[in-house]
Parts: C-alpha cells; structure tokens; sequence
C-alpha cells in the first residue's frame, strides 16, 4: 500500500490562519505527521480552521496527533472550524475532537518508584507473617476440635497426601540424600585419611548426616514439593471457587483441606527423614568401601558404637516442627490467593522461598536450644 | 453489500480426533460489514475465528485476512497482516501484570514509531472509545469489573486502529444493560471509525439489534448467511428453535 506522504502548510489570512492537511495521516505515518507539524509551529498559535480538502486517509491516530498539537500552541480546539473534509474523515476529527480532554486526561503511564516500592513491600511482609500466625491459631483451634471429635477427620484426604508427599517423594529423597552421603564421606575421608584415621569418617558422617543434613536436605525437597503444591492446589481451588462451594455446603475448607495436609506432612516428615539418614549412611558406606579402605561389615560396626541414639532422634525430633510449617506457610498461600490467575504463580514461588528460608531459621533456632541445655 | 473481500474462508476443514469441526466450509466478508458467527455449541465458532486470524490451523483449506493468505504466507507478511485487525479473547486476556493502560501502550510500543507526545493521548483516546474512565488505565485487570475488562480488552484490541476487529462473545457474562452498551459501542466502532466487525454471540439481542449479517454454522457448513429476515426465515431446525423464543414475541427485531 503506498500512501502520499503527509504534508500540513498554514494558509494565512490576516490574523488568522487555516491548517491545511494534505496526503495520509494515519498512526503508521505519525513521525512524519509530526515532522510536518513541527515544520509549521510557529503559525499553529494562530489556527483558526482546519482544510480536509488534501486528504487521502485520516485515523483517529492522525487526528489526535493535530489536535494535541493545536492544544499545545494554546488554540483552543472547541473554536476551530472544519472546512473541506469529506463525510467519514470529518466524522474521525470531530469524534477525535470531542473526546481530547479525556484522552489526555488519562493518568500517566506509571513511573518507578523505589521508595514507595520498598515501603509497600515493608508492609506486605508484616501483613504476611502476621498472616501466618493468625493461619497458626486457626490450625491449632480445629486440631483441639478434632481431638474433642477425632471422627471429624477427613480419612480418604489424609490417606491421599501420604502418598502425594509421602510414598512419591521417596524416589528423589534417597536420590538426592544418597549423593549427598557420597560427597560428605568423600570429603571428610580426603581429611581423615591424611592422618591414617579413615574409621572417624563413620562418626563424622554418622553425626552430620542423621542430626542436620538429612532433616534440612529433606525438608528442603519437601517444601519445593509438596509446599508449592498445597498452594497450586488450594489456590486453583479458590480461583474455581471450589472453596466457596465447600463453606456452602456446610464444610469448613480447614477441616476438608487443611487439617489433612498438616497431619499428612507432620507425619510423613519424619518417616522422610529417616529414609534419608539410611541413604545418605548407604551412600557414606559405598564411598567409604570403595576409596577409604573401610569395608561395610566394619562402618556398621562403627555406626553402633559411634551413633549416639540422640542424634539420629533429634533430627527426626525436628522434622513436624518443619512439617508443621511448611504445611501453615503453603496452605495459607493456597488460601489467600486473589482472583486472577498471576496471584497463582505469585503464591506458588512465595511458598517454596518462605518455607525453605523458615526451615533453616527453625533449624538454626533448634541448634541454639540444645546447645544450651548441653544435648 | 458489496465491497473489498477483507475475510475469506476457502474449502476449510477442522477435525478434532474423529469429531469433524468444519466440512469444506466457506464463507467471504467484505469491507465494513457487521457479521454475527452463530451456531450451537460445538459448531466451530471460536475455531472458525482462530482460523482466520492465523492461531488455528485447518486441516484443509486456507483462510484469507485482508488479502493475505494466513496459511501460506511468509513470516513478514503475517507480521504485517497482525498489525491490521484486533481480537478480543472471550475472558479479555489481558496481561494481568500490567495495567490497563500499558495493556493498551504494549501493541502500540510494539509496532509504531510515535512522536513522544502522541503515546500517552493516544491511549487515552483508546480508553475513552472503548467507554472506560480516564482513571481506568492505571488499574490492574484484577481489580476491574467484568464488564470493564472486556472494555479494556476492546482498548487493547482497537490500539493500531485496525481495518477488521474479531470478538469472541463480547457480552456473554454481563447484565443486559452493560451488554446493550457494548451493542452500540460495536455499532460505533463500525460505522463511525470504519473497522470490520466479526463477532461470535449467543447474545439475541445482539442479533437483532446490531447485526448487518448473521452467519449460521451448523453440520460443518454455513447452513444460513444473511440479514436478521433472510436468516430468520430459514426453515433449519436449529435456526427455528433458537430463534422461536424471540419470534413470538410482537413489534421486535423486525
């Protein structure tokens, strides 16, 4: 399609001048459009009238463009006379003219703002985790309902999770602590064996893997997992308004899809973990075997003498507690999703970033407290 | 009326598994009409509109926008032919992490070279011919009413000021009052900014208030293509039983 070029010219007449518009004056052509104006714009204060006789094309783009430029140079746009357009061009300026305090009424396009930013995001934490807390107190008040009527618990939900978060994750979780197993006993053995003290790695491993690594590493797989799933579930729910279908009914959303999550994963948190520490044993066992000279028969020997049974139970003693978080931030997530389909994906990251780093400070805290009271 | 062919639909074919969607179906709109896409569900109504904007491709046969062949043309072609026409999607599909106002700058961002002072009248303009509030643009779609987000979708879709816009059930979920403004807000668009209008509704109303050209698909085919009369005269047993409800009544549509 070629279209003449846009050309404007003023067309004086004593005080007063007529625009004259020539050629095409459509958005594609607006740079040009503009140029054209700017070539005239110490006249544009004088227009009085505007001459459509030129023209082979004119959009509502076009025309905005004039009629912005015309307000610019002071002319008010309600007193310029239309001569020379044919039917359809006159009726885009005339809609065009009309509509101009509304079109550049429009607030501007948003600008960034730091502060504003950080103070928003200050207050949405705080809200957050107060949030949290207040999910808190909601979860504990119907796990005392449902010891008062622990019929009231939803079995099939209940059973349905353990094998969501529970049976699937086994795969991934001795994948993952079996290596981790692997690199710890390589590399405490690179030490140890320096000083001809190959069997101690049997005790550092022993030590790390069952009492922190194995805990954190599975609590860790276990947010990304199942966290981020009980927010896509409960979210997409929401959004379906499934949720609002079970408080019409007559159910509570905590007691059908809460309270079966929290007691799934409080439960199967630790069955996790003990997975994990005879993996990541398994995996210390095979790198011990095969580069530090100590044979399987020997490492179980040392394991018994090594392992202080504390150990191993103050690591599975940790895991309801990450559990029991993990399940309050996802839920709640899950529940407070907004009406649009972003707040999904929004919620979803957020869970699996908030548990994971409440897992480590819960963890940290644990660390503390018994080292004071000397376990 | 006769006029340049903007739309055709050429020997179209759709299945979907062995349901078959369209059988060779063919169909041609011209410049500046008001066509309504009717038909029961499962028709092809929506697909028929993916077809012809280049999202769907038929199983045989080819579809034409503003005389480019979606199907066979090359990339640069299509780039240009998307300039062109606007759609709106039957829920808005607007980007839910923009605003409204920048839903509408991003076409416009994306395919024209404006002088710095244009843009933001420009989206302004939009707005106000969609009948959205000055104040609109700097909401998210989230906190907008259904019925303010199909505007905001029309902004969206009329940014480039196309030749032909498509709209995919633009009343379905409003109140009859929102709904009828949308009807002349169609109307408007049509005859006063000159753009081709394609709209798929199961909205009655819509038919008999605005349409030029109700197109009925059934069984794979255009089974009526017409005015409101020439297809309301139809003795097709769907057309008779969708239309009965409203034919009893007196002094309507006619």
């Amino acid at each position: 399609m070629t279209a003449p070029d846009p050309a404007c010219r003023l067309q004086a007449d004593g005080p007063e001048s007529t625009l004259r518009l020539d050629g095409s004056w459509r958005l594609p052509d607006a740079v040009r459009c503009g140029q054209a104006l700017d070539s005239v714009r110490e006249g544009l204060s004088r227009v009085t009238a505007i001459d459509g006789a030129g023209l082979s094309a004119i959009d509502t783009g076009g025309a905005l463009l004039a009629w912005i430029r015309l307000r610019t140079a002071g002319v008010n746009p309600a007193t310029v006379a239309l001569r020379g357009f044919d039917d359809n061009h006159g009726r885009i300026v005339e809609l065009v003219r009309s509509r101009l305090d509304q079109a550049v009424g429009a607030p501007p396009l948003r600008p960034w703002r730091v502060l504003a930013r950080l103070g928003k995001a200050s207050a949405d934490l705080g809200a957050t985790l107060l949030g949290h807390l207040g999910f808190f107190g909601r979860v504990a008040v119907n796990a005392l309902d449902l010891l008062r009527r622990p019929r009231s618990l939803r079995r099939r939900e209940l059973f349905a999770q353990f094998g969501q978060t529970g049976v699937n994750a086994i795969p991934v979780v001795v994948l993952v602590t079996f290596l981790i197993g692997v690199v710890f006993a390589y590399l405490l053995g690179l030490q140890a064996e320096q000083y001809g003290a190959n069997i101690f790695v049997v005790d550092g491993v022993a030590l790390g893997m069952t009492r922190e690594f194995s805990p954190l590493i599975v609590a860790t797989i276990v947010a990304g997992r199942s966290g981020a799933a009980f927010t896509a579930q409960l979210g997409t729910m929401k959004l379906t308004e499934e949720i609002d279908a079970i408080r019409t009914l007559g159910l509570s959303p905590d007691q059908v899809l809460v309270m079966p999550r929290v007691l799934a994963l409080m439960i199967v948190l630790p069955l996790l973990v003990f997975v994990g520490d005879v993996a990541g044993l398994g995996g210390a066992m095979v790198i011990a075997a095969a580069m530090l000279d100590v044979t399987p028969h020997t490492f179980v020997d040392r394991l018994h003498a090594a392992l202080w049974p504390g150990h191993y139970l103050i690591g599975l003693g940790k895991a309801p507690f990450f559990a029991l978080a993990i399940a309050i931030i996802g839920c709640r997530m899950g529940m407070s999703v907004s009406r649009d389909t972003r707040s999904i994906g929004i919620n979803t990251t957020s869970t699996v970033v908030q548990s994971i780093v409440v897992v480590i400070v819960l963890d940290a805290l644990f660390a503390v407290l018994f080292q004071r009271i000397g376990w | 009326m006769t006029g340049e062919v903007v739309i055709e639909a050429r020997g179209v074919s759709t299945r979907f598994g062995r349901q078959v969607v369209h059988d060779r179906l063919d169909l041609t709109i011209h410049r500046g009409d008001l066509v309504a896409l009717i038909g029961g569900s499962g028709t092809g109504k929506s697909v028929l509109l993916r077809e012809i904007i280049g999202l769907h491709r038929p199983d045989e046969g080819t579809t034409f926008l503003l005389g480019t062949d979606m199907w066979g043309a090359d990339e640069r072609t299509l780039a240009a032919t998307r300039r062109r026409f606007g759609m709106m999607f039957q829920d808005g599909a607007l980007f839910s992490s923009l605003d409204v106002a920048a839903n509408v700058a991003t076409p416009i961002d994306e395919h024209l070279d404006l002088p710095p002072d244009l843009l933001r009248p420009l989206v302004g303009l939009r707005l106000s011919l969609s009948g959205l509030p000055p104040d609109a643009g700097a909401k998210l779609p989230s906190q907008l009413s259904g019925g303010m987000r199909k505007r905001a979708a029309i902004a969206r879709a009329i940014a480039l000021e196309p030749e032909v816009l498509f709209l995919d059930e633009p009343t379905s979920g409003l109140d009859p009052i929102t709904a009828r403004a949308f009807d002349e807000l169609l109307t408007f668009l049509n005859r006063d900014l000159g753009i081709t209008v394609v709209v798929v509704t199961h909205d009655l109303d819509t038919l008999f208030g605005i349409a030029r050209r109700i197109v009925v698909l059934g069984n794979g085919k255009v089974v009526a293509d017409g005015s409101l009369a020439e297809v309301t005269a139809n003795d097709d047993p769907w057309i008779q039983s969708y239309f009965s409800s409203r034919m009893t009544r007196p002094a309507h549509g006619t």
